[in-house]
């Protein structure tokens, strides 16, 4: 299936308003609109693969590693997961697990978007049958990019102590253990998007001295 | 990755072998083209493992294709 232009504005489109419902917190009759956002990002998303799959790989696709390619979309959905864990924080402080059902309804979103970021990847992958898609430069652009997802994670969790260590106890009322637990959480998703755009940095940087 | 003091003449050794493309000697070595666009380029330098891919490669001994550039 090959898009055109109109289809690709279309499916840009969708993916847009599907962003906004993800974001929005309007309810509408009861019901929650990310549930719908997210089913719109998916289409969207499996519109946009089947149409990538069918075109030909063109220089600049090939000029690009293919790990710097998922790196790419890493960085795309952990940034959208990342910004929509934090908008729907302050859902949190009003909950406790077990009984939890607006923070059930994130962490649905959450998996949903994991499953379409895994399918993306493997779809892109496909692309590269046949060829070595990581070698030892890849796994040394990754060492060094661990390294700086980790001093991400450890500057979030030293800004959640001190938060928490040094604020006065009234001001904490929001700071319910549900709350506390999905900011480490928080923490982690963090320093995976420091990772990730650290990687997406220094294959841009690599590619462009190389050029 | 920052340049590297270890040069080679990996660039002359395709052109050599009939023009042999990147993607040809990546497939070769088991690496990717972007690994041999950033070996020409003096930009990586490679582990023992693949710097004796590339030569047996080229049909050549390692010292053929890598040189000592530093001080």
């Amino acid at each position: 299936m090959r898009l055109g232009r109109l289809g690709w504005v279309a499916v840009l489109g969708a993916a847009v308003l599907a962003l906004w419902l993800l974001f929005g917190s309007g309810r509408v009759l009861g019901h929650d609109l990310g549930g719908l956002g997210m089913t719109v990002l998916l289409g969207a998303t499996w519109l946009a693969l089947h149409a990538v799959s069918s075109t030909p790989q063109g220089e600049f696709e090939q000029g690009v590693a293919p790990a710097e390619w998922k790196a790419w979309i890493g960085l795309g959905f952990m940034g959208v997961a990342t910004a929509f864990f934090l908008v729907k924080l302050p859902l949190f402080a009003g909950e406790s697990a077990p009984h939890a059902p607006l923070s059930s309804g994130v962490a649905r979103e959450l998996v949903l978007l994991l499953v379409a970021w895994v399918v993306l990847t493997q779809v892109v992958a496909s692309r590269w049958t046949g060829r070595v898609q990581v070698d030892e430069r890849d796994r040394e652009i990754e060492a060094a990019a661990a390294d700086w997802g980790r001093s991400g994670l450890v500057f979030c969790v030293i800004g959640l102590a001190v938060l928490f260590g040094f604020s006065p106890a009234e001001r904490l009322q929001w700071a319910t253990p549900w709350m506390v637990a999905n900011l480490l959480v928080f923490a982690l998703m963090w320093g995976w998007l420091v990772e990730y755009a650290a990687t997406v940095a220094m294959y841009v940087r690599d590619r462009r001295q190389s050029q | 990755m920052t340049g590297t003091p270890v040069g080679n003449d990996i660039r002359r050794l395709r052109f050599e072998r009939g023009e042999m493309t990147q993607q040809a000697l990546a497939d070769a070595c088991q690496v990717t083209r972007q690994t041999i666009i950033a070996l020409e380029a003096g930009r990586y330098a490679p582990s023992l493992e693949l710097a004796f891919r590339i030569a047996r490669a080229f049909g050549v001994g390692v010292e053929d294709v890598f040189r000592w550039e530093g001080a």
